[in-house]
C-alpha cells in the first residue's frame, strides 16, 4: 500500500512541477544568464544565403484592408463645348458651367500577401472606388425626351457615378542582403457603370512598374524603375523613383514613390505618426451613359487626373486596427474627355498634340478622407 | 489486485514516455535560431510541456540615442518598457501538434510592441517557417529562421 501512495505521490509531484514551470515559463523576462556564448555561431546549414526584407523602420503600417469614406467640398465643373455628329447632322453643346455641392463617395482596398517567404513576397491585391456628385442646383431633365439638348458632362456628374474596380499583384524579389526588385502590375475597370450594366469589358486599364533598388540600412530603401500608367489620367511611361528613409533619431523620415506620391512623416510613438505630402491619383474612365454618348459609334472616354496635397494622421486604436484621416486640397489636373472613334485607347504622353474632344475644367477644392484600416504584422 | 493497482500506475506514470518517443520532433524545435533580418539570435526552449523562445542576442545590442542597452520601449504596457530587450521572451506557449508544427503561441515584435497569434513549422531540421497572423492564418506574414549552432 505505501508503494502505491508513493507512486501516486510522485505522479501528483510531477504533475505540480509542471504546472509550475508552466507559469514561469508565461513571465516575460527571463532570468539572467551568460549571453556572450550566442556572439560566436555558425548557420547549422553551411549554405544560407541572406535577403533584404521589404520593411523599413518605422515606415507607415503596411495594410491589409482598407474601408474609407472620401468628400469633396463645393467646386465647380466648367464643361468645354462639344460637336457631335449624329445621323449626319452636327449639334453644338455650348460650354456649360455646372455648381457642385460635394463629390466623393466610399472606398475599398484589399491586399494580401499569398506567398511570404525570406526569397520572395507575392501580394494580391483588389480595390473598388466611387464617385458621385451632389449638384447645388439639381435640374429635373428627361433626356428621353430631349437628348440632344442634354450636355454630355451636366448628364455624367448629374445621374451617374464614377466607379473603379480592379485587381493588382505586387512581387518583392530580394536579391541579396543589399539589392531588390519590385514588380507591379494591376487592370482596372473604370467608367460610370452599374454593378447591373458592367461595362464594355474590353476597355480595362493595364498599369504595370518595375523597380530595382538597394537596401543599406534597416532606415533606408532606395530604388529607380519605370512605369506605365493612367494617374495623369491617360496612358504615360515614366520614371519611378523610390525613397524610404528614416532618419537616425526615428523621429521623422520620408516615404516616396514619386511620381505617384511623396510624404514628410513624422513619428510620434509606434503607434501612431503624421505624413504631410501628395498623392496623384487618376485613371481613365469610360462614359456610357450621356445620351449623346449612346448614340454615336466612338468609344468616350474620361481622363480624371487629381493632386491631393494633403496631411493625413494614423492611428492604432487597437493593436492591428488602425484609423487614418486626411485633409488636403485637391488640384484637378485632368478632367477631359477623348473620343476614340474606333473603341481603341491611343499614347498621347505628356507632348502629344492631339486635341481632347471636350475639355473640361473642374476647380480646386478641400477634401477629407476617413479610413479605417487592418495593417500588415 | 495489489499487484494489478501497480501495474496500472507503473503503465500511467510511462505513458509520456512512450508519447515524448513517439514524438521525438517535437523536441527538434529547440535550439538557437536565427530570423532572416538576421538582427537577432532566438533560443528555444521547452518549458514543461510548452515551447518559448527568447532573444540571447542582438547585432544592435544598444540604444543608438541613449547609448545604453536597448529595452522594451514600445510595449503596450508602461511598466515593461524598461525591460531589457536581451533575454527577452518573444515567442510563447507554443504546443507540439503533431506532423512538425507548433501552434497555440503567440510572436511579439518588438519594433512595434505588437504581439501576434504565430504558428512554426518545420520544413527541415535547420529550417522554420513561422507565421505571425491576425484571427486567420491568411492575414499574415511568413519569417524563415535558420537554426544556428554555438562553436566550441
Amino acid at each position: 500500500m505505501n508503494r502505491i501512495l508513493s507512486i501516486v505521490l510522485l505522479l501528483g509531484a510531477s504533475i505540480s512541477l509542471h504546472a509550475q514551470v508552466d507559469s514561469l515559463a508565461t513571465d516575460t523576462l527571463v532570468e539572467e544568464e551568460d549571453f556572450s556564448m550566442y556572439d560566436n555561431v555558425d548557420f547549422a546549414d553551411p549554405g544560407v544565403k541572406r535577403f533584404c526584407t521589404s520593411k523599413v523602420l518605422d515606415l507607415s503600417p503596411a495594410k491589409f484592408i482598407t474601408i474609407g469614406y472620401d468628400y469633396q467640398a463645393r467646386h465647380q465643373l466648367n464643361s468645354g463645348a462639344y460637336n457631335a455628329s449624329i445621323l449626319n447632322t452636327t449639334i453644338n453643346y455650348p460650354g456649360q458651367s455646372t455648381a457642385i455641392k460635394s463629390s466623393g463617395g466610399p472606398r475599398f482596398n484589399a491586399n494580401i500577401p499569398v506567398i511570404s517567404r525570406n526569397n520572395i513576397i507575392i501580394q494580391l491585391g483588389a480595390n473598388y472606388l466611387q464617385n458621385d456628385y451632389t449638384l447645388v442646383n439639381p435640374v429635373d431633365r428627361n433626356p428621353a425626351q430631349n437628348p440632344i439638348l442634354y450636355p454630355p458632362m451636366q448628364q455624367t456628374i448629374e445621374e451617374s457615378t464614377l466607379r473603379s474596380m480592379g485587381f493588382s499583384a505586387t512581387v518583392f524579389k530580394p536579391l541579396n542582403e543589399r539589392q531588390f526588385l519590385i514588380l507591379q502590375a494591376s487592370q482596372d475597370w473604370n467608367g460610370d457603370y452599374n454593378f447591373g450594366d458592367f461595362q464594355d469589358m474590353h476597355m480595362p486599364t493595364f498599369s504595370a512598374a518595375g523597380i530595382f533598388g538597394w537596401k543599406p540600412s534597416d532606415r533606408k530603401m532606395i530604388g529607380f524603375g519605370a512605369t506605365r500608367n493612367y494617374r495623369a489620367g491617360e496612358l504615360n511611361y515614366i520614371p519611378v523613383f523610390l525613397l524610404n528613409w528614416t532618419a537616425p533619431s526615428r523621429k521623422w523620415g520620408v516615404e516616396i514613390l514619386a511620381p505617384a506620391r511623396g510624404h514628410y512623416r513624422r513619428t510620434f510613438s509606434s503607434r501612431s505618426l503624421l505624413l504631410i505630402g501628395y498623392e496623384l491619383e487618376g485613371n481613365s474612365y469610360v462614359l456610357s451613359k450621356p445620351s449623346v454618348f449612346q448614340e454615336s459609334e466612338s468609344t468616350f472616354v474620361l481622363r480624371r487626373s487629381e493632386l491631393r496635397f494633403r496631411a493625413v494622421y494614423e492611428r492604432s486604436i487597437k493593436s492591428f486596427i488602425w484609423l487614418s484621416w486626411q485633409v488636403g486640397y485637391r488640384y484637378n489636373y485632368s478632367y477631359n474627355v477623348d473620343e476614340l472613334a474606333d473603341g481603341q485607347d491611343f499614347f498621347r504622353g505628356f507632348f502629344g498634340e492631339q486635341p481632347f474632344a471636350i475639355e473640361n475644367d473642374l476647380t480646386n477644392s478641400f477634401y477629407t478622407m476617413f479610413t479605417i484600416n487592418l495593417v500588415s504584422p | 489486485m495489489m499487484k494489478r493497482m501497480i501495474l496500472f500506475f507503473a503503465m500511467a506514470l510511462m505513458l509520456p514516455v512512450f508519447a515524448s518517443a513517439q514524438d521525438a520532433n517535437a523536441d527538434k524545435l529547440v535550439g538557437v535560431w536565427e530570423p532572416s533580418h538576421g538582427k537577432a539570435r532566438v533560443k528555444v526552449e521547452k518549458i514543461g510541456t510548452k515551447f518559448y523562445g527568447k532573444i540571447v542576442w542582438l547585432k544592435e545590442p544598444n540604444d543608438p540615442e541613449t547609448g545604453k542597452p536597448k529595452v522594451d520601449k514600445n510595449n503596450p504596457e508602461e511598466a515593461l518598457r524598461n525591460t531589457p530587450l536581451k533575454g527577452y521572451r518573444l515567442l510563447k506557449d507554443f504546443i507540439y501538434k503533431g506532423n512538425k508544427e507548433w501552434s497555440e503561441g503567440t510572436i511579439y515584435d518588438p519594433e512595434n510592441g505588437s504581439t501576434y497569434k504565430c504558428v512554426i513549422r518545420m520544413k527541415d531540421d535547420n529550417t522554420l517557417e513561422i507565421r505571425g497572423y491576425i484571427g486567420v492564418e491568411a492575414l499574415g506574414r511568413t519569417d524563415v529562421w535558420k537554426r544556428l549552432e554555438i562553436k566550441k
